[in-house]
């Protein structure tokens, strides 16, 4: 009986929710899913404080219409059942108006044929593969980051430059890993057609639990390339380098190019540790846009929390933005008048200007690389000289991409 | 030739650190019969606390010292007001306590260093290269595959020559028995339970120059342990010493070898020991 009384409680407790959760809505709700546990928690530390920043800001500044705005975060885990779990409680119990988040590509890839369904907006922000503004693309997903695609079109634009021939990778075992290596190796034979790659054999991908790297530093050395391209990243990317470097790898022997090594918690954690003169690029990098936008974020986002925003923190930070400037465009908060809005949508970033194009959905952004080099204004490495590759250089033609949107709605 | 010397190298200064760890892990199995999940929590908290310590004393040396005594405490705390009450009950509370003081210690690590990356740097005189056979390679590296068999024979000589280390393995043996003819059984526990930490903070702090310091670093090493503990037998010791060369041989010459599939070699390895030997190489059986 005991037992009864509490399920209707529970149950009573829901509906009370939800009601008032659909009519308390003078808040524009903005959800975000995001890895806030486990090993890549920072990850999703990162883009909180992002997101917060921009909510706060945008807040005081009168908020958006009129209308305040309120961040729901969300847990994915970096798992996709989870992530989605967590998406159909921000749509469904939290009544958001717009999905903002998703680190993890296998993750992203799950999620994004779902959220058709859900008739809701989502602004991806860091997951990285080339199908969710691809072959599963569809009218709700919008992606603000650079994707694989583009940050891999500028490695394959350097490493033409470079001249090294022979070519060979460290990648993280999943997809990420394996689709980055495959686009490598086919723009760089599109822009270099003496260029070649090691077969499959001999390319190094570690498992992503990996801690000691030497088996696959060893090989890759032994198997004297003119050039590796790496797309390990976090802490995977941390360790190979320090053990890299006792073994000798960094002395010159070949081009390296780390597609992810310039992001801000790889070369905070690596310090003086991180080699001088590699080639390394990032989504987003703090230095590369001298506009007041950017200065201003970097400043405020450094006061507030200590630390230079990283790619994650500017891509939530973004997205908020982005939100912002499609509602207003909109003048409403309706969710299919947001994806209109949304399409096609010029709007400057810190990073610089963006364009959601319209035929998939991918914000034709710019790409950041550089070489890695001491400054004694910064307790860690810094990208100079940067090279700023254009979006519209780096990003492949919407046929490429194998997206199709179908017809106009 | 070189790439052969490079590998046996890699996989002598892997295994040598995943030996210190697991034989902790054996030997709080061993004697007390305690299945401990949280092995590769102290293991990370010897990482973080190491890491601390440098950060005070300004010296690597001191923070390998320092920090896995400070794990020990923790440790100490934990047999005595935790584990203490569940030895006589069945062993599924083992688990679900050991669970528990893994995902607390994981958390409490998160929220006092936070869960970004951290970096310890070998000390000046472990750092750069030596040259071995024509070959160069990292020094800290030789400095492991040294330090493991060291630490490895002074335990066996401390449980096979001294008093105490003969009545720890008196009381492992029959711990009735033992406690009728007057051994502090309750205290042995404590004691190596603490020897347990130890050995996993040690290899922790060890690991900290080779790998980043990251909460869940212990749930990396915490698997391939119980692959050594249980390829060489539950509480044997030679057998920890054999399983962790076998594993650290296996992930040095897998990627060269069996390409891919290399992911799968040690779980192969177990699957095949249990098949032949269930009881692991060095376990006579039960």
């Amino acid at each position: 009986m005991k037992k009864k009384i509490f399920s209707i409680l529970i149950a009573l407790s829901f509906v009370l929710i939800s009601f008032i959760g659909a009519h308390a809505a003078s808040t524009a709700k903005i959800g975000f899913t995001y890895i806030m546990s486990g090993p890549l928690s920072a990850y999703g530390q990162f883009a909180k404080q992002g997101a917060e920043l921009a909510i706060k800001e945008i807040n005081a500044a009168g908020g958006i219409n009129g209308q305040k705005i309120e961040g729901f975060f969300e847990d994915s885990t970096g798992k996709a059942d989870v992530a989605l779990r967590a998406i159909r409680k921000l749509v469904y119990q939290d009544n958001v108006d717009i999905l903002i988040g998703l680190d993890s590509s296998g993750v992203a890839k799950t999620v994004v044929p779902s959220i058709e369904q859900m008739k809701t907006p989502l602004i991806i922000t860091h997951a990285a593969t080339p199908d969710v503004t691809g072959s599963v693309c569809n009218k709700y997903t919008f992606r603000i980051s650079l994707n694989l695609s583009q940050n891999v079109k500028a490695a394959a634009l350097i490493a033409k430059e470079s001249g090294a021939q022979k070519w060979t990778t460290v990648g993280p075992d999943y997809a990420f890993g394996h689709q980055s290596w495959e686009y490598f190796s086919k723009y760089l034979k599109e822009l270099n057609p003496a260029a070649n790659f090691l077969p499959q054999t001999q390319v190094a991908f570690p498992p992503f639990k990996t801690t000691d790297f030497s088996p696959y530093i060893t090989k890759v050395m032994g198997s004297k390339p003119d050039g590796v391209f790496i797309s390990l990243w976090g802490g995977n990317l941390i360790d190979f380098v320090r053990q890299a470097s006792s073994m000798g790898f960094f002395n010159g022997d070949f081009q390296v190019l780390m597609s992810l090594g310039g992001a801000t918690e790889v070369l905070t954690a690596l310090g003086d540790k991180m080699p001088e003169g590699l080639w390394v690029g990032t989504r987003y990098w703090f230095l590369a846009n001298d506009s007041p936008m950017n200065n201003k974020f970097a400043k405020d986002y450094f006061t507030t929390f200590g630390a230079y925003p990283s790619y994650n923190a500017h891509g939530a930070y973004s997205a908020v933005y982005a939100y912002k400037a499609a509602a207003e465009k909109a003048g409403s908060f309706d969710k299919m008048a947001i994806v209109k809005a949304l399409e096609g949508l010029k709007i400057e970033l810190p990073t610089g200007m963006i364009e959601f194009r319209k035929g998939d959905h991918q914000a034709v952004t710019d790409a950041h690389w550089g070489k890695t080099a001491a400054d004694p204004a910064y307790p860690h490495r810094i990208l100079k000289p940067i090279k700023i590759f254009k979006g519209a250089d780096v990003t492949p033609s919407v046929a490429e991409t194998g997206c199709s949107l179908g017809a106009a709605m | 030739m070189d790439i052969l010397l490079l590998n046996i190298l890699n996989g002598l200064s892997w295994g040598m650190l995943l030996f210190l760890i697991a034989v902790g892990l054996s030997t709080v199995f061993g004697v007390m019969g305690v299945l401990n999940f949280a092995h590769g929590s102290l293991f990370m908290l010897g990482a973080y606390l190491c890491m601390q310590a440098m950060q005070y004393f300004d010296s690597f040396w001191f923070g390998l010292l320092v920090g896995p005594l400070c794990a020990v405490i923790v440790g100490v705390l934990i047999e005595k007001f935790l584990l203490k009450r569940i030895y006589d009950r069945d062993v599924s509370y083992q688990l679900l306590l050991t669970f528990a003081i893994l995902l607390i210690l994981d958390d409490a690590v998160r929220m006092i260093w936070g869960s970004g990356y951290h970096v310890v740097d070998p000390p000046a005189i472990l750092s750069g290269i030596m040259s071995i056979a024509s070959q160069d390679y990292p020094v800290y590296r030789f400095f492991l595959i040294l330090i493991g068999p060291l630490i490895g024979g002074l335990l066996w000589s401390f449980f096979h020559f001294t008093k105490w280390g003969k009545i720890i393995r008196a009381a492992s043996f029959d711990n009735i028995m033992a406690e009728g003819v007057g051994i502090n059984v309750p205290l042995i526990y404590t004691a190596v339970f603490a020897l347990g930490t130890w050995l996993a903070a040690f290899g922790g702090a060890l690991a900290a120059p080779l790998q980043s310091l990251n909460p869940s670093m212990g749930e990396k090493i915490i698997i391939e342990s119980f692959i050594v503990v249980v390829v060489g037998g539950m509480g044997s010791f030679p057998g920890a010493f054999v399983g962790a060369l076998l594993l650290g041989m296996l992930e040095s010459f897998g990627p060269v070898f069996a390409g891919r599939a290399q992911m799968a070699l040690p779980y192969i390895l177990l699957a095949v020991i249990l098949l032949i030997k269930p009881n692991g190489l060095f376990r006579k059986g039960v």
